[in-house]
Order: C-alpha cells, then sequence, then structure tokens
C-alpha cells in the first residue's frame, strides 16, 4: 500500500449520495430567501468563465484569484443559488483544485446541486460526469452521460461523453461515437479535439491534422488544437509547422503549458523519451502546478532510469491531484521496487526482488553479456553501460511499469537502457521464454539508441524478433500456420504500413502476424543488401530521415517499390510450404521435458544438459531440473556448471538447506576450489556439527590439501 | 557376500545396543474420508505412521495402536475401526501399559470441525470431540504427550488441550480454515527422509516435524499458486525443540562408549568456542573451528568403526 493514501476515484457515488443529504437541508433553509440572494447567473457563469479563461492563458493567480471570490460567495449564501449559478461554483472550486485537492469533492456537490435546483439543466450533470471521467470514475460517469441521453437522445455533449468512456473502458468504438458528437454538433470543439488526439495516439497524423483543424475553425483560439498541429509537425519533422504552431499558441498563451504537455505526450510515443521530458519540463516551467506535466516528467525520468527524480515528480504530482490513478500505481510500484535488490553485474544493472536475482542472474548476466557482444559487432555501436533491467514477478507491477496500468499483455519493454520485465514467475510454466525475451529487449535498446529513438516501430520490433532467432535454436517466432494463411489471403501489409499492423491492428491477431512478418523483411534486408544494411538505416533514422529517404538513400529503392520486392521474396520464400505441426514455440515445456526423459534413459549427458539448459530458460524453478543439471555437469566435467545449479538450488529454498550447502561444497571441491568448498563445509558444520555427510566431505577436503598448505 | 557382511553389521549393532528406558507409544487415528480419494489417503498414511512408530520411534508392536476409517482393509489386520469407544478403550488400555517419562504420540487425521472443546474429526459414529480428547490423556500426567490433530479445522485441539509436558500439533491456525488440509500428507513424510532432519543430528525432534510439514505443506499452495488456507500451529515450540519421538539408543560396547564420550567432549568445546566467536580473530576462530571439526569428524569415523551408531 502507497504511503500516499489511496485515491478516491471510486467514491463518486458516496460523495453524490452525501451531498444529495445536505442538499435537502440547504434547500429548505434557502427556499425562503432564495430570491433575496439571487443574482444574475449570467455573471457568475461569466465571472467563471473569465477565471477559466486566465487560467488557460496562464495566469493562475488571476484565475484563483477570481474563483476565490465567486467561492465566497457560494460559501456565503450559495444554498439558494440556481443550477446555472451552482455550476458556475463547481467550475470555480475546480480552478482552486490545483491547491486545494477536496476542492474536487466540493465541485461535484456543486454539480450535483445544480441537477436538485433544477433537474432541466442537464449541463450540471453533464460538468458532474465530466469531472468523475477526469478522476477515473468511469461508470458513474457513463450512468450520468446515459441519464442525459435518455432525457435527450441526441445531446452532443452526453454523447461525447460516452465516447469518452468508451476510450477510458477500452470497450466500445470510441472514434465512432466522437464522430456520432460531430454530426449532431458540428461546432463542438471538445469533440473534434478528442478526435484528434484519438488519431495521434494511432499514429494517423493526417487524420489528427484534419480533426485538429475542424477544431481551430470553429475555435481558433483553442489551444489544445495547435497542440495536436504542433506534435504532429514534430513528429513527422516539419520544423517549419512546428515553428508556426508553437507560435500561435504562444500568442494565445504566454505559458502555453498544455501545448508542450501534448508534445511531450507524442514524443513519448515514438519513444523519444528524453524528448518527452524535454517538453515537459518546459510545460513544467511554464506551469509548477500542471499535473500532466509533473506526471510527464516523473514517468520518462522513470523510463530514463532517474529513479530517484521521477518518484520526486510524481509524488509532487499526486499530491496536488490524489485521484490521478496512473500517479497512484506509479507510487505503489515504487514502493515495490524499493524492496528490490539492485545488482551490478558487468555492463548491466539488475533490479529484481533477492531471490529472483539468485535465481535468476546465474543465467541472465552471461547471456545478456553475450548478446551485448554480438549485438554490438552487428549494429557497430555499444549502448553506455550500465544498462538497467528490472524483473518483476508480478506481471501487474511490469504493466504499471510500462504503460500506468494493468492490463498489459506484454512481457518486455525497452526504453532504451531501461529495460522491464516479467520474471518467469509472474506467468504460468511454459508461457514464455525469459532468455529470448530478455534478448529482444536488449536488441532494442541497440535499434533505438543507434537511431536515437527514430526508429519506426515495425523495423524495431522486426529486428529484434531475428536477432531472437540467432540468439539460441528455436527462440523466437517460426512462421506458423496463421502466418502463412495470412501471407496468402494478401491481409498482411506492406512493409510501407507496416506499422500499421502494430499500431492499429484490424484484428487481435494482426499484432503477433506483424513481429513476424517484420523479423522477415529485416532478414530480407540483410540477405540481400549486405550485413551493415540494417545499421545503415538505423543512422539513416538518427539523422532525421524519413522512412521513405531512408530507403532511397541506403538501400537504393523506392519504397513502393521496395513494398513489391519483398511482397515477392515472402511468398517465393513460403511458396509450397506445408506446416506438417504447428511450431511449438521457443515457451513448449512438455517436449522438452520429454526429452530429458530419454536423454536420462539414454545416459546422454550431454544431451541431458543441453535440454536442462533450454528447459531452465523456460522455467527456472524447479530443483529437481537443476539437481539432474548438476548431477549431469559433475559428470561431464563440466564443474562451473555444477557450481552455478548448487547455489540456484539453494537460492530457491530447498527444503533440506544444510543437504543443498554439501552439494554445493562437494561441487566447488570438483571445480578445485578447495578454498571455498572448505568454507562451505566449515559454515555448515557449525551449525551441525554432527553432520556426518558433511564431516566426511571436511575430511576429503583435508585429504586433498596440497603438500605443506592449509589442513 | 556384501549383504552377508552389511546383515552381520547390523546385527552387531543391535547386539551392542541397549534401549533407553523410555518408551514410545503410539495410537493412530484416521478419520471418515467421505470420498474414496480420502479414504485412501488417510488409511496409507495411517499404515505409514504404524511402521514409523515402530522403526523409526521404536515402539513395541503392542504400543502401537491404529483405528482406521476401515479396519478390514488393514493388510496386517491388527487395525481397528476407529469409532470413539473404541478410541476410549485404547486410551484406557495404554494408560495400564505406560511408564513414567514415556512418550505417547497420539495422531488424528482426518476432516475436522467444530469449535472449542466441542472441535471434533469425523470418524465412523459419534465423533469424539477435542474434550472427550483431554478427558482420555488426563491419565497420561506423567507422561509426555504428543498429539497432532492432523485435520482441516483443528485449531481449538491446541487451546483444549495444551498443558504440561504435552506437545499439540495442528494443522490449522482457527477452527474456521474448513478447506481440505495437507499437513497429514506432509507430516508422514518428514519421516520417510532426512530433510525433516534440518540440524542433520541424526534425531528427529517434534519441532522439526512440525517445521517440515509446515513448510512443505506451504510449497503445495505456493506451487500451486493458491492462497494458504491452513497455518499450522504448535502450543509448545520449546519443549518440542526438546522432545524427540525415539529416545537415543546408546551402545553397550565399551570402545563405543568410550568414543561417543570423546566425541561428547569435544562437541561441547565447540559449543564453548561458538560462543566467543564474536571475541575471537576471525582467522584464529576459523582454524579453531576447523580443528575441532576435523577431530569430531574422525571420531564419528572412529566410532563407525568400531561398529558404532554415531
Amino acid at each position: 500500500m502507497s504511503p500516499h493514501g489511496a485515491p478516491e476515484c471510486g467514491g463518486g457515488r458516496t460523495v453524490r449520495r452525501r451531498a444529495v443529504r445536505s442538499l435537502r437541508v440547504a434547500i429548505l433553509l434557502a427556499a425562503v430567501g432564495a430570491s433575496l440572494h439571487a443574482q444574475p447567473a449570467e455573471s457568475r457563469t461569466a465571472r467563471v468563465e473569465r477565471a477559466e479563461a486566465a487560467a488557460r492563458r496562464g495566469d493562475r493567480a488571476a484565475a484563483t484569484r477570481d474563483a476565490n471570490a465567486l467561492l465566497a460567495e457560494y460559501r456565503r449564501g450559495g444554498s439558494g443559488w440556481s443550477a446555472r449559478d451552482h455550476v458556475a461554483a463547481g467550475r470555480a472550486y475546480l480552478l482552486v483544485s490545483s491547491s486545494d485537492a477536496s476542492a474536487v469533492r466540493s465541485a461535484l456537490r456543486a454539480f450535483d446541486a445544480g441537477t436538485a435546483a433544477d433537474s432541466t439543466f442537464v449541463e450540471a450533470a453533464l460538468r458532474a460526469s465530466d469531472l468523475l471521467l477526469d478522476k477515473y470514475n468511469g461508470p458513474d460517469a457513463q450512468v450520468g452521460y446515459q441519464a442525459v441521453l435518455r432525457r435527450s437522445p441526441k445531446h452532443p455533449w452526453a454523447t461525447l461523453g460516452l465516447a469518452r468512456v468508451m476510450e477510458f473502458s477500452g470497450q466500445g468504438d470510441a472514434l465512432a461515437k466522437a464522430r456520432e458528437a460531430v454530426e449532431l454538433d458540428a461546432r463542438l470543439v471538445p469533440a473534434h479535439l478528442f478526435i484528434a488526439k484519438l488519431h495521434l495516439e494511432a499514429e494517423r497524423n493526417d487524420s489528427a491534422l484534419v480533426a485538429a483543424r475542424k477544431a481551430l475553425a470553429v475555435d481558433s483560439s483553442a489551444i489544445d488544437a495547435w497542440a495536436v498541429v504542433g506534435a504532429v509537425a514534430w513528429v513527422t519533422g516539419d520544423s517549419a509547422g512546428y515553428r508556426a504552431a508553437r507560435a500561435r499558441a504562444e500568442r494565445l498563451s504566454p505559458a502555453p503549458a498544455a501545448f508542450y504537455v501534448t508534445l511531450s505526450e507524442a514524443a513519448a510515443r515514438q519513444r523519444r523519451y528524453g524528448d518527452a521530458e524535454r517538453f515537459a519540463e518546459q510545460a513544467l516551467a511554464m506551469d509548477s502546478l500542471s499535473v500532466p506535466a509533473l506526471g510527464a516528467v516523473g514517468t520518462n525520468q522513470l523510463r530514463t532510469g532517474d529513479i530517484a527524480a521521477g518518484r520526486a515528480r510524481i509524488e509532487r504530482a499526486f499530491a496536488i491531484d490524489p485521484f490521478n490513478l496512473w500517479h497512484k500505481n506509479t507510487l505503489d510500484l515504487l514502493d515495490v521496487l524499493g524492496g528490490f535488490r539492485t545488482v551490478r553485474l558487468g555492463r548491466f544493472e539488475f533490479v529484481a526482488t533477492a531471490r529472483e536475482a539468485e535465481v535468476l542472474l546465474p543465467y541472465l548476466a552471461p547471456l545478456l553479456e553475450e548478446a551485448y557482444d554480438k549485438l554490438a559487432a552487428r549494429y557497430d555501436y555499444r549502448p553506455a553501460a550500465p544498462i538497467r533491467l528490472e524483473i518483476y514477478q508480478r506481471h501487474a507491477d511490469f504493466s504499471v511499469r510500462t504503460v500506468g496500468l494493468t492490463g498489459l499483455g506484454a512481457l518486455g519493454v525497452s526504453f532504451g537502457r531501461v529495460l522491464a520485465m516479467d520474471a518467469p514467475s509472474a506467468r504460468d510454466p511454459g508461457t514464455f521464454n525469459w532468455g529470448s525475451t530478455a534478448w529482444h529487449e536488449l536488441a532494442h535498446t541497440f535499434t533505438l539508441g543507434l537511431s536515437a529513438n527514430r526508429v519506426p516501430r515495425w523495423f524495431s520490433e522486426g529486428a529484434s524478433v531475428l536477432e531472437e532467432r540467432r540468439a539460441r535454436r528455436g527462440w523466437g517466432a517460426e512462421a506458423t500456420g496463421a502466418y502463412l494463411s495470412a501471407l496468402r489471403a494478401n491481409f498482411l501489409r506492406p512493409v510501407s504500413q507496416l506499422n500499421d499492423g502494430f499500431v492499429r491492428p484490424r484484428n487481435p491477431m494482426e499484432v503477433g502476424l506483424s513481429y513476424y512478418h517484420a523479423s522477415l523483411v529485416c532478414e530480407m534486408i540483410e540477405s540481400q543488401f549486405g550485413a551493415g544494411a540494417l545499421a545503415a538505416m538505423l543512422r539513416g533514422w538518427r539523422d532525421g530521415w524519413t522512412t521513405e529517404q531512408v530507403f532511397a538513400r541506403v538501400l537504393k529503392t523506392a519504397l513502393p517499390a521496395f513494398d513489391t520486392r519483398f511482397d515477392a521474396w515472402v511468398k517465393a520464400k513460403f511458396d509450397g510450404v506445408q506446416l506438417a505441426a504447428e511450431p511449438a514455440g521457443d515457451a513448449a515445456i512438455a517436449p522438452i521435458r520429454d526429452e530429458v526423459l530419454a536423454r536420462e534413459v539414454a545416459k546422454d549427458d550431454r544431451g541431458l544438459a543441453d535440454a536442462l539448459e533450454r528447459l531452465l530458460w523456460i522455467w527456472p524453478y524447479d530443483v529437481a531440473s537443476h539437481v539432474k543439471l548438476a548431477e549431469a555437469s559433475a559428470r561431464l566435467g563440466d564443474h562451473a556448471t555444477a557450481v552455478r545449479e548448487r547455489r540456484v538450488i539453494l537460492a530457491l529454498g530447498p527444503t533440506d538447506v544444510l543437504g543443498a550447502r554439501v552439494e554445493l561444497a562437494r561441487a566447488l571441491l570438483g571445480a578445485g576450489d578447495r578454498a571455498a568448498a572448505r568454507r562451505e563445509v566449515l559454515g555448515i558444520l557449525e551449525q551441525a556439527p554432527t553432520f556426518e555427510k558433511a564431516q566426511l566431505l571436511l575430511l576429503d577436503i583435508r585429504k586433498a590439501a596440497p603438500p605443506g598448505g592449509a589442513p | 557376500m556384501m549383504r552377508r557382511g552389511l546383515a552381520a553389521l547390523l546385527l552387531s549393532v543391535v547386539t551392542a545396543s541397549v534401549l533407553s528406558a523410555q518408551r514410545t507409544h503410539a495410537v493412530i487415528i484416521t478419520g471418515l474420508g467421505g470420498e474414496p480419494q480420502y479414504s485412501t489417503a488417510f488409511a496409507a498414511q495411517g499404515a505409514a505412521l504404524r511402521t514409523i512408530a515402530r522403526t523409526q520411534w521404536r515402539a513395541a508392536d503392542s504400543s502401537v495402536i491404529w483405528l482406521a476409517e476401515d479396519a478390514a482393509k488393514d493388510p496386517e489386520q491388527r487395525a481397528m475401526r476407529a469409532t470413539k469407544d473404541a478410541v476410549a478403550q485404547a486410551f484406557l488400555r495404554l494408560s495400564q501399559r505406560v511408564g513414567p517419562g514415556d512418550m505417547v504420540v497420539v495422531v488424528l487425521i482426518g476432516h475436522g470441525s467444530g469449535e472449542g472443546a466441542g472441535s471434533r474429526v469425523n470418524l465412523p459414529g459419534v465423533d469424539p470431540t477435542a474434550g472427550d480428547f483431554a478427558a482420555w490423556l488426563s491419565g497420561f500426567a506423567r507422561q509426555t504427550v504428543v498429539f497432532v490433530a492432523a485435520a482441516s479445522a483443528s485449531g481449538d485441539f491446541v487451546t483444549t488441550l495444551k498443558g504440561p509436558n504435552r506437545i499439540v500439533l495442528a494443522a490449522t491456525r482457527t477452527p474456521f480454515e474448513r478447506n481440505e488440509s495437507r499437513f497429514s500428507e506432509h507430516f508422514v513424510r518428514g519421516f520417510q527422509n532426512a530433510e525433516a532432519d534440518t540440524d542433520k543430528d541424526g534425531r528427529l525432534t517434534v519441532l522439526e516435524s512440525f517445521a517440515y510439514a509446515t513448510r512443505e505443506t506451504a510449497k503445495v499452495y505456493e506451487t500451486a499458486r493458491q492462497m494458504l488456507t491452513e497455518h499450522a500451529v504448535v502450543s509448545d515450540s520449546v519443549l518440542a525443540a526438546r522432545v524427540v519421538y525415539a529416545a537415543a539408543v546408546s551402545s553397550g560396547d565399551p570402545r563405543v562408549v568410550a568414543l561417543v564420550a570423546e566425541r561428547k567432549a569435544l562437541e561441547e568445546q565447540l559449543e564453548a568456542l561458538r560462543k566467543r566467536k564474536e571475541t575471537l580473530p576471525p582467522a584464529e576462530y576459523e582454524a579453531e573451528l576447523e580443528r575441532l571439526l576435523l577431530a569430531i569428524a574422525e571420531k564419528t569415523a572412529a566410532i563407525r568403526a568400531a561398529g558404532g551408531t554415531p
């Protein structure tokens, strides 16, 4: 549990019920004198709108001053105000909520009071629902929007609200619903902006631009729309367009923090985390209380490995807005990380629980060193050390680390020189191969780093899958029946559109198919354009070339022509290929277990050790497998492996700890490390002096002493 | 040739050894399974415990009583049906056989229910309660009693039965942990391998067997990624750490007796050294530690060579 307190985003119903109860009394008291206190409703609305405009300009002091003036009146005699004035008060509360989190609840009460005062004034209910949704209470917000739609089925604002709920919950077609809202009211700027941001998130930059322009056609002062225009320009390398959009935003507000927050988000989506952090810092310099800016700085610092600074920023954001679920989750995760062990080995910094570190690192550290050397040679690029790898034994923690929420389906993520992945224990045995996953993520470190994080996703994923296949026999994706069917049905996207297969899949299978397809593109490039082609392309992206330019300048081919060429290549590769059986994949345990049994029966120690090594990359927690590998290795004279295995057995917490330690000491002696064996056995006998097995080993160790050496 | 040699060695051990005065008695009760899989498992555990009592606890045949759900299925035809009357009779009979200082081990396996003194384990007919067991055990005031309630919902057996010179183990912390218990299976297994003997002194204490069963039970849940729904408890861990299921066997061979005494003296020196560990330079401590441990190891080898059991 985080020390920062739980968010109260789920408490809307309770808050609102309390508000309604207290309101009944308030209405009775105010009924008589309501007319005496009444003021022109528009004046209060106008006042709060002025305050909101000041806030948009970045003049937080003026906004707060005006809002507080209105709220002072509201506290004195607001119970008798009209529905419209209650709403004005609610909006004023939201303006001061950055310095007083309780103001959010007051705002909700004011909106509810507006509805209670006049149930036909739907703006009150809509603002309450918007607020609930802003504070991550999608279900209650949905109820509110639906209530308005029952009364007024074509209400554009409520329709947009439902679109936002759909986007929040990931259920339903948010874009279609938002378009419905625009059809109902083409001048609904928030709907255009919502559509623009949906497009931006899906990297449909042209569509995002169209939607932003529509918003600006209605309201040329919509900074958020200029932010989308600026973000698209920045992402596509249109520096003139970016400067123009920024200038418009700065003309509207001397401190357009929101503009830079949108840019930060766009940069992060492009995996350009350093740029994302820089843009968010600019936003923060303009508005030190901006929760999105604080969150964006903090989140991107965490992604680039500056954990302490990132935590400080997220804590600050959460102190201002304790309803923010992302920040709450992240702080909880950082509490979990605080209990992890950080181990620096070679060029890597591993962060894991003590047990996972002891069990996994004996395998992972040498694997990643090997991977680093091979990738560095292949790409002629050496990322700076240390490369940080966080290993999570709860998938939910990994998911929060990656996207701030639980429920992510991925196994690993690479932010560049910061990697994170599920520990094998985070999933059921046989779910994934943790060795190939780690290799895959480290390959991203090279492709991201060499391209200054500008490599398109399809290429980075394709290269990573290709590198997995090269790492070990059986690792990485292979052609499946589904892939061959998709290929022959021309379902798979051409290279020029392959990114869409990742960010805009047409069905849930397309992402998986695109990984393999992209790996074949990389394979084909390397085979036809030379071993250095992939690295040369990455350097092209690094230098700011577009994908079209990269293909033209490095591969000397236009992208459309390459599409045709690859299509022919891949179809020829699989021409007539029929799979006798679906590939088992690199995480299939059963075939390896069968092989282990067969090798044992055949007394084939070499084959047995090889099979057990492969098994450990899928499920490293089975003590019996480690014992078998230790024994087989000892018989093969591979004492180093035997020692490694005996240490891992101890890390797994065997029932017979002292017995396991004796076996470790024996393995150490076999490996020629008499001193370590002696230390181990003395430690055992210090605890259990009558342990006969250890006594015998101590006598053996003495016998193995060199003449004239230590006893 | 080798087998004959081994048989001769075992014979010499038996003839050269004398049992200590303390005797161990066992009452094993396996309750109703309710389903064939549980009936089979409980019966197998009861049979295994009977063998363990005879071989490892060195209980005389006549001091091992097994009361089972279905006595007819006992291959030895020695078990009795586990009715309340039969259980009462068994305790009465045993109370007439025990001597002062003897040890009485009661293992109750089955499905439990109830609370407080009314806690019970399902047996054929009327179920005896924890209160009934308390009454029956009152006849064993001069013996060390180990009572193992290896059943679901058995937590209140501890509060009902605990007392001086008595160790009560229960598979569950409270009577509300009612799911199927795996404790009995691992309690029995603790006697079937050397892993439960954590200090490797060749003698299994009640606490070691309890810790083993508890640890292995937890592993079952962990491996299956299930929430642990049974938390075993022990009434007196200090006493449990001292009490072993079988008294030590001393040799009748004066050479072995002398060697054992010499080794005992070395162990005492080692104990004294360990107490001084913080006050000695590490190198000095380690050298002395190694010297003593080597000496102890040599004594063990000498005891073996002389036909003794270390």
